[in-house]
């Protein structure tokens, strides 16, 4: 029999969809950078999407408001919206529960 | 979630939930933008832009709908917002408008003023102007403009925004407004009667041109003065009667005198009206002020014309009634003359001597049928003085109306006395209130009117009937004749100026005119009644006088008296008044006699004292009045002992001479007795002369 080892943890790839240096899309970078280091140390990428320099992603993407974050995988694909500052709410959403 | 979705609900409970979040971020702002999709290009739209497109659509929607034309102009004048509104008055598209210069929409007289606006809103200060645009075919549009200036969040002037009303609509209405009030104004002011409106406290608040000429002013001068500072004497009563009739919604006219710049008074004949609010309130007076002064002297002239005209009529007739007597005198005194002539020690060979008391019985006769042949032409000539009165003596006083009536007859006899028979009836009545030579003309006139009613040479068939009675208040006078009548349809004209149906030159068409006029200004009534085939009557009824009449002096000669013998010096221009004055008084006192007032004044200059001095008023040369003066200056206390002499012929200046103060005066006329009664009774009344004593007693 295989010795049993710990799954590694899927990688967590994450997208936040912010509108330049509006308030809460300061506020929902730095509250995720934070989440992330804490939570997900090693096994995260965080990609950030500028909707001012970018707008047709927000169309790609659906993305109707900024902040927005996407979980990308594992799946299912998640959305938040707003400026993350509860943690629980989207630790919860992260763990794909 | 409650419960665990099935795997095939899965992503769509996902999305709600998404969406629950969504919301809940919006709600608690966690939210900076909006992704908006307009086109095939997202738009990312902040929150707050989200909110101000809302507003700028909201504004753009107020912007587009509202009326006002609304654009905005940069510091260069470039018209970097129009709305439709604006582009419509303007005559051209919005999208002609943005970019364009506001300039070209401006005439060139307006170019300073637009420039100037602009100025004013860097500045920071907004406006409100009345503005001409032009068109873009060149016709003018008359705005109302208010201009903003319009700031950044950091304070730069951006621009000037401007609303714009139009007004052409307006000024077509104010033009017109302005045209008709043009219109009044030139009425008021090319009519040639005076208008004047008051408020309710009858300050004066307009008056036009004519009425501030009439009365001497400046138009800016009356106004705000009281209406009563320019009412002339007694016509406050007359104005507060006729306000309160015009308020009770009369109409009519009053006459009244205002009083000019200058004092004097003008004759005004007013049509008034009173102002009412809507509810009804006095708000003031108006009136149209026709000046009548120059009607009133033309009436006076008129009145006078129509006198002299009656008494042209009748001097053939009063001449004839002075001949008889006249020639009763010459041929008396004639005749004496020759007894005379043939008195003893003047013998004729046709009249043997006879004896003088013979003579003295055979001309006491002539003597006294001349004298009372005299007394008749004077008489006459009383009765013409009743007529010949100056008109401008208008002076009522309580008069007797039977005297006036008889010298009345007297003068008309002539006219009468070949038609008809006079009837009197007149009752005792009391004086009236009445100006004597007035009531003759109006007297005269009636019965000449009478008499001419009448055919001549039936005297016997036809009656002039003049009575007189009281019926209440008043002196009823009635004139009638036994004539054909007056024709119905003729009787409304009958008091109608000019109006005669009488033959050319026969009448002057004035006369019953002017009678009624007059009767009308003492105050009362003439009328006239008239039955064809029996006859007219004219009945003429005035107030009785408040007061008892003042008695004229009479010529009956006071009982004779025998006073102290006096020292007269004697006046006159006329040597045989001279002489026979002197002839009558120098029996009783020293008489100096002299026909030149020079004369006398250089004997009292000279010394001489005279306890009265009988002086002519009117003299060539040197008049009585002169003399007067003369004395009151170098001998006061003779000047007080003047009596005058007068034919009856005053002036104007004669007549104030006499009155104020009053003087003593003879009217000639004089007979020996009255004279000699007046000279005695002021001998005794004046105090001894005390200086050089005079003749010895």
């Amino acid at each position: 029999m295989p010795p049993l080892r710990p799954k590694p943890a899927p990688r967590l790839r994450l997208r936040l969809y912010v509108a330049g240096n509006a308030p809460n899309s300061l506020h929902a970078i730095a509250n995720l950078t934070a989440l992330c280091d804490q939570h997900f140390p090693s096994a995260h990428h965080i990609e950030i999407v500028d909707l001012l320099t970018h707008p047709q992603r927000a169309l790609a993407d659906g993305i109707i408001v900024t902040p927005t974050l996407v979980k990308l995988s594992p799946a299912p694909v998640q959305h938040v919206v707003g400026s993350l500052s509860d943690a629980t709410h989207v630790l919860r959403a992260l763990g794909g529960s | 979630m409650i419960r665990e979705a099935a795997p095939h609900a899965r992503p769509l409970a996902r999305r709600l939930a998404e969406a629950e979040e969504t919301i809940a971020a919006l709600l608690s702002r966690e939210i900076d933008a909006v992704v908006d999709t307009p086109s095939q290009t997202p738009v990312l739209l902040s929150i707050a832009q989200k909110a101000l497109r809302a507003s700028e659509e909201r504004y753009r929607r107020i912007v587009e709908t509202t009326d006002e034309g609304i654009s905005i102009v940069d510091a260069d004048g470039i018209i970097t917002f129009a709305n439709r509104q604006v582009a419509e008055m303007l005559g051209y598209t919005v999208e002609e408008l943005i970019g364009t210069s506001i300039y070209r929409c401006i005439g060139a007289a307006e170019t300073a003023n637009a420039e100037r606006r602009l100025q004013q809103s860097e500045r920071g200060i907004s406006e409100e102007h009345e503005v001409t645009y032009l068109r873009k075919d060149g016709t003018e549009l008359w705005v109302m403009l208010r201009t903003t200036p319009i700031h950044d969040a950091d304070g730069r002037h951006m621009g000037t925004l401007g609303m714009m009303t139009d007004r052409t609509h307006r000024r077509a209405a104010e033009e017109a407004l302005r045209k008709s009030e043009a219109q009044y104004r030139q009425i008021v002011e090319a009519t040639t009667d005076g208008i004047i409106k008051t408020d309710q406290t009858l300050t004066i608040v307009f008056v036009n041109r004519q009425l501030a000429d009439m009365l001497g002013y400046e138009p800016a001068e009356m106004i705000g003065r009281s209406l009563y500072s320019i009412i002339g004497s007694g016509g406050k009563e007359i104005a507060d009667e006729s306000l309160r009739s015009r308020q009770l919604g009369l109409h009519g006219m009053v006459d009244t005198t205002y009083r000019h710049k200058d004092g004097t008074e003008v004759s005004v004949n007013i049509a008034g009206s009173a102002l009412s609010d809507g509810d009804g309130a006095f708000t003031g007076a108006l009136g149209i002020v026709r000046n009548v002064t120059a009607q009133k002297k033309m009436q006076s002239q008129l009145m006078v014309s129509d006198r002299m005209a009656s008494v042209g009529m009748l001097a053939a007739g009063v001449a004839h009634e002075i001949n008889n007597p006249l020639a009763a005198v010459i041929a008396n005194l004639d005749f004496i003359v020759e007894s005379m002539s043939v008195a003893p020690g003047h013998p004729s060979p046709s009249a043997p001597a006879r004896d003088a008391s013979w003579i003295l019985d055979d001309i006491r006769s002539p003597l006294e049928e001349a004298r009372d042949a005299a007394q008749r032409v004077r008489f006459i000539v009383r009765d013409l003085k009743v007529f010949s009165r100056s008109p401008d003596h208008e002076q009522r006083h309580p008069v007797d109306v039977q005297p006036i009536l008889e010298s009345s007859l007297r003068m008309a006899w002539n006219e009468i006395r070949h038609r008809a028979r006079v009837v009197t009836q007149f009752d005792a009545v009391p004086a009236i209130d009445a100006n004597e030579a007035r009531l003759g003309q109006v007297f005269l006139n009636l019965l000449v009117n009478a008499a001419q009613a009448l055919p001549e040479g039936q005297a016997e068939r036809h009656e002039v009937r003049v009575s007189t009675r009281v019926e209440g208040d008043r002196v009823v006078i009635e004139v009638g004749d036994t004539g054909p009548g007056i024709p119905p349809e003729v009787l409304p004209r009958i008091f109608d100026a000019f109006f005669t149906t009488k033959a050319v030159g026969v009448g002057t068409g004035l006369g019953l005119a002017i009678s009624h006029r007059i009767v009308a200004d003492m105050g009362g009534t003439l009328t006239v009644q008239s039955t064809q085939g029996q006859g007219t009557v004219f009945r003429v009824a005035l107030p009785i006088a408040s007061m008892t009449p003042v008695a004229l002096p009479t010529d009956a000669p006071p009982a004779t008296v025998h006073g102290r013998r006096g020292k007269i010096l004697l006046v006159d221009d006329e040597p045989t008044i001279v002489r026979v004055a002197q002839r009558i008084l120098a029996t009783e006192h020293e008489v100096v006699a002299t026909v030149s007032a020079r004369e006398a004044l250089a004997r009292c200059a000279g010394g001489q004292r005279f306890d009265l001095i009988l002086c002519d008023l009117m003299m060539p040369d040197m008049t009585g009045m002169d003399l007067h003066r003369e004395l009151a200056r170098i001998a006061p206390e003779q000047a007080n002992r003047m009596i005058f002499l007068t034919g009856g012929a005053f002036t104007p200046q004669a007549r104030t001479f006499l009155a104020d103060p009053p003087k003593e005066y003879i009217e000639k006329p004089f007979d020996a007795a009255n004279l000699r009664a007046i000279v005695h009774r002021h001998l005794r009344s004046m105090t001894p002369d005390p200086a050089p004593p005079s003749a010895p007693q």
